[in-house]
């Protein structure tokens, strides 16, 4: 990391003022008890203590967005005739998400390889992930649900990050990750961070102590193969859960979709929007026929991709940033590291050989 | 940074190309066949595909659904597809007729193992709908015939009526470098060929496994009615080959749903090998 | 005897002619409880009772068709059973019903007030009035009645209304009339400003219907409206408009059915204050019917019978 910079609390929003002049800044608001990233203004009182409800998964990923429109149009010469035009008309912008924890952060760290080094480029995806950047709060407390040391990151973590920001004597320590934040660290509002460098250092240490023993997820890879046939295991720990889709869409690595086009009349678009694993409706045939017709089904996938399918695909990296938010705001209090757990615990009778 | 709106246009496997339909056949009551031209002077000659490999389908307004090239690429002048009446997608694909537009993302997934089936006795047993895929590799055999050897097809359907393709059958029984045998699961009135469940017509012609390939595909009762007649028959794992179809969205590995473990039906198949499918967690 | 004592005898006692008893056990932190299902004697030593046991057991019950099962309830899921009841969604035979006097639930969004972070809490003693909680090596000490949920401090039943098994003594009920206050409050804002309200409060639903799952009443399931495009009534965008569709049908959906049990609003990880509205349709539903939901499981909800002519509502003399 570059030369080390701090601010402080009461230079911050002046900071952000300078910044969205720049460009379109997104931090953390909150909206009754929930915290949400919005766009700034002079002005926002942005909520920096804790983590975000929401992770910044929308800054790149947004809840629903058009993938093209489509217009249809009749011949006027023999209107039993119509042609269809169809065009992308996505206009990204230069943002920089301010304040999320390094985990919402790293939540694209995850998705990079399935979308732009997969089998195709989401052109969609690569153009918003390269014109946002992300200044990131690291955090000096846990809460009960994280769990980030156990999956390769950390309160620390710079994976994805642009900018990371440690909470230091009524301001910020500032430290560039990239060239891309470095370039932020120039405003006149930033002093040099001399020993408080040293001192944030230490507060992340510390916060990574505080957390205790890292639990070792990596025999969930093997492991949740070897049960996959042991429906019982599963319906027992998906017992509880209510198969909504709070889990998914609060997820910083959670990256499914579906598509669909919305009509009005002659128009209309085309629009991926977050879809969820835990729903019926995402694997639901045509023909009626479903492969995860049930929750317990549906929970073995969401698990097992996460700690399974994707290590296995992607160099090990498990697709979970240890951020809670599954747990915390579970409305039965699924622990989806329990399950994990359990998993890797479990003693099956039918063990490898089963079902095949 | 670069223009994104052309970026947009040219690098975009979500946006799909547009074509005509030039012709619909109506093939059962609930299987209907569209051959489409893509738009642009050179386009059909340009594009390029192997057997078995699919295409997504766009009715704008409606959606998006997934089905075979059926056409093979040896002939190119049209890309042919048959979509059975279930969903959204297919019901208002059945409502269009000659003239209409159409958008294609095409090609899309792996494809039959053309390549490593030279040389070999071919064995087909194809149900119902689960005929469309196989028509393609079929004709793209007969049009390199050489290359193949003895190559045997059974395709059964459920009646008369319910038998797709229904125009090619007189020629295919009466190549002589194909050996055709059509089934129905119950007798009918005018109906001169075998009566009976595919996987039992398929015991009795006994084809020789010794260097064959056989290639299923059909509903799932049938394939594993079938997979068992073909152990039967002394078919090893990696000498059957199927293909599997799964609800999808993106079609380019991205959406998620059509995963089984970490293989994703739409760009790992949907061609698979009885050996790879047994390696796969069942979650057919 | 203490309650809980005496419940688990009598789970213990009935679980062997059962498929389950779902009660509730410690979360993963000492702040959250969690729904726990019992199959085996030694399972029901996990069971909790108390003011973290929040969620409504009933809302599991149609998952098990034809499974016996028996429910732990408070008296909002008795209501809830008794509703599903009423509208033959559940067999009575079916379900085992272990009641207790139910002395309120925390509303975590309170702590959270209180506290800042539920998070940090790493202890916590649940005592007569008070929650003593330990929040990053500070102690705090809330009030139970500051922090307990609305729908507990307008509750007038707190016993469970049916069961099979009673553990302890019916206590009083905390409250003897409900003023719809709530509802009222938001009625005496202007349209616009009503409509404001919904706008700035929907717009940070991200659609993943716990509201809806966490619902005992919500019994389409897995063909619901939210998602169908046969019929579609609902695009995916991430629209206000699309978000405020979906509660509106969600409460005329539940008008006169709901049972207040607030799950729906409990669920919401974004905080939408989405009772109200449930509210607002149960008020119309008493004013005009007089029929209150989960309460008699031999009536009929007014919305789902016909009469030719209603008591309230006089279309002769219009």
């Amino acid at each position: 990391m570059a030369e080390a910079k701090y601010i402080s609390q009461d230079k911050l929003g002046k900071w952000l003022d300078e910044l969205s002049q720049q460009m379109q800044v997104l931090a953390p608001v909150q909206e009754g008890e929930a915290v949400v990233f919005r766009p700034y203004q002079t002005g926002t009182e942005i909520r920096l203590e804790g983590q975000p409800t929401l992770p910044p998964k929308e800054a790149v990923f947004p809840a629903s967005e058009e993938l093209f429109a489509y217009t249809y149009r009749k011949n006027p010469e023999d209107p039993a005739q119509t042609d269809v035009e169809i065009g992308p008309r996505a206009q990204p912008q230069k943002t920089l998400v301010f304040g999320a924890r390094p985990c919402g952060s790293r939540g694209f760290v995850i998705f990079d390889p399935v979308y732009t080094q997969g089998y195709y480029m989401d052109p969609y995806y690569r153009v918003r992930r390269e014109s946002t950047i992300f200044a990131s709060v690291a955090c000096v407390s846990h809460e009960n649900s994280c769990f980030c040391h156990s999956v390769g990151s950390g309160p620390g973590d710079t994976a994805g990050s642009d900018i990371l920001l440690t909470p230091v004597d009524n301001g910020y320590v500032a430290e560039a990750v990239t060239d891309k934040g470095g370039e932020m660290l120039g405003s006149s509002l930033l002093e040099a961070a001399g020993d408080k460098a040293g001192k944030a250092r230490e507060l992340r240490d510390k916060a990574l102590k505080d957390m205790g023993e890292p639990r070792d997820f990596t025999p969930a890879r093997e492991k949740l193969l070897a049960i996959f046939d042991d429906l019982d295991f599963w319906e027992d720990v998906s017992a509880k859960c209510i198969s909504c889709g709070a889990c998914t869409y609060l997820c910083p690595t959670c990256y499914c979709f579906n598509i669909t086009d919305e009509s009005a009349g002659m128009q209309g678009s085309r629009i991926r929007s977050w879809d969820n694993c835990m729903s019926f409706q995402f694997t639901l045939e045509a023909s009626g026929h479903n492969p995860r017709p049930t929750k317990a089904h549906r929970l073995r996938n969401r698990v097992g991709h996460k700690f399974s399918y994707y290590p296995e695909l992607h160099q090990g990296m498990i697709a979970c940033c240890g951020c809670g938010r599954c747990i915390k705001h579970c409305p039965v209090s699924v622990d989806i590291r329990e399950i994990v757990i359990r998993a890797m615990e479990h003693q099956t009778e039918t063990g490898e050989e089963a079902g095949k | 940074m670069m223009d994104i709106q052309q970026y947009l246009t040219e690098n975009n496997p979500y946006l799909p190309e547009l074509g005509t339909i030039v012709e619909t056949i109506q093939e059962t009551h609930n299987i209907m066949t569209f051959r489409v031209v893509l738009d642009g002077d050179s386009r059909m000659q340009d594009f390029s595909f192997e057997p078995g490999q699919v295409g997504q389908l766009s009715v704008f307004g409606t959606g998006e659904a997934t089905f075979v090239i059926n056409s093979p690429p040896t002939r190119k002048e049209y890309l042919q597809f048959s979509v059975m009446r279930a969903g959204e997608v297919t019901t208002k694909l059945h409502s269009l007729t000659k003239g209409d537009r159409i958008g294609v993302r095409a090609p899309l997934g792996n494809y039959f193992p053309y390549e490593s089936m030279k040389g070999k006795d071919i064995l087909i047993v194809g149900g119902g709908i689960g005929m469309a895929p196989l028509r393609t590799l079929l004709l793209f055999m007969l049009d390199n015939r050489d290359d193949y050897g003895r190559i045997q097809l059974l395709y059964g359907a459920r009646s008369p009526q319910d038998m797709a393709f229904s125009y090619e059958l007189p020629d295919w029984l009466e190549r002589k470098d194909l050996e055709t045998v059509l089934t129905i699961d119950n007798e009918a009135e005018g109906w001169e060929h075998r009566v009976g469940l595919i996987p039992n017509v398929l015991l009795e012609m006994a084809p020789t496994p010794q260097n064959a390939i056989a290639v299923t595909c059909g509903p799932p009762i049938m394939i594993k009615f079938t997979l068992q007649a073909l152990k039967k028959l002394g078919f090893e794992d990696n000498q059957i080959i199927t293909t599997l179809e799964k609800r999808m969205k993106c079609g380019i590995g991205l959406c998620g749903r059509c995963n089984i473990g970490t293989s994703y039906v739409c760009v790992d198949g949907p061609v698979f090998s009885y050996e790879q499918l047994r390696a796969l967690p069942n979650e057919l | 005897m203490t309650v809980i004592t005496e419940l688990k005898e009598q789970i213990k006692t009935a679980l062997p002619d059962l498929d389950m008893v779902i009660g509730w056990e410690r979360g993963f932190d000492p702040l959250h409880a969690t729904p726990l299902f019992m199959r085996k004697a030694q399972d029901v030593e996990r069971l909790e009772l108390g003011p973290l046991a929040v969620h409504n057991t009933a809302t599991y019950l149609t998952g098990f068709k034809g499974k016996k099962v028996g429910l732990v309830v408070k008296g909002c899921d008795s209501r809830a059973v008794i509703q599903l009841l009423q509208e033959g969604l559940i067999d009575r035979e079916n379900v085992v019903i272990f009641g207790f006097p139910c002395q309120g639930v925390v509303d975590m969004v309170k702590v959270q007030k209180h506290l800042g972070n539920t998070g940090l809490v790493r202890e916590v003693q649940i005592q007569d009035s008070s929650l003593k909680v330990k929040v990053n090596g500070e102690e705090r000490d809330l009030a139970l009645k500051d922090v307990l949920a609305d729908k507990c401090a307008r509750c007038r039943y707190p016993n469970a209304m049916l069961y099979d098994h009673f553990a302890g003594q019916p206590i009083e009920p905390h409250a003897s009339e409900d003023k719809y206050q709530d509802v009222e409050e938001l009625e005496s804002l202007s349209l616009e400003e009503r409509f404001q309200h919904w706008e700035r409060e929907m717009h940070r639903c991200i659609r993943c219907y716990a509201c809806r799952n966490a619902c005992p009443m919500c019994v389409c399931r897995d063909h619901c409206v939210a998602q169908s495009r046969q019929p579609q009534w609902l695009t995916q965008e991430d629209s206000v408009r699309e978000k405020w569709m979906f509660q509106v049908i969600h409460a005329m959906h539940l008008a006169g059915r709901c049972v207040e049990c607030g799950e729906c609003q409990r669920a919401c990880p974004m905080d939408i204050p989405i009772m109200a509205l449930k509210r607002k349709l149960n008020r119309e539903a008493r004013e005009l019917f007089n029929y209150e939901a989960g309460v008699d499981p031999n009536e009929t909800a007014p919305l789902l019978s016909f009469k030719v002519e209603e008591e309230n509502i006089n279309e002769r003399g219009w």
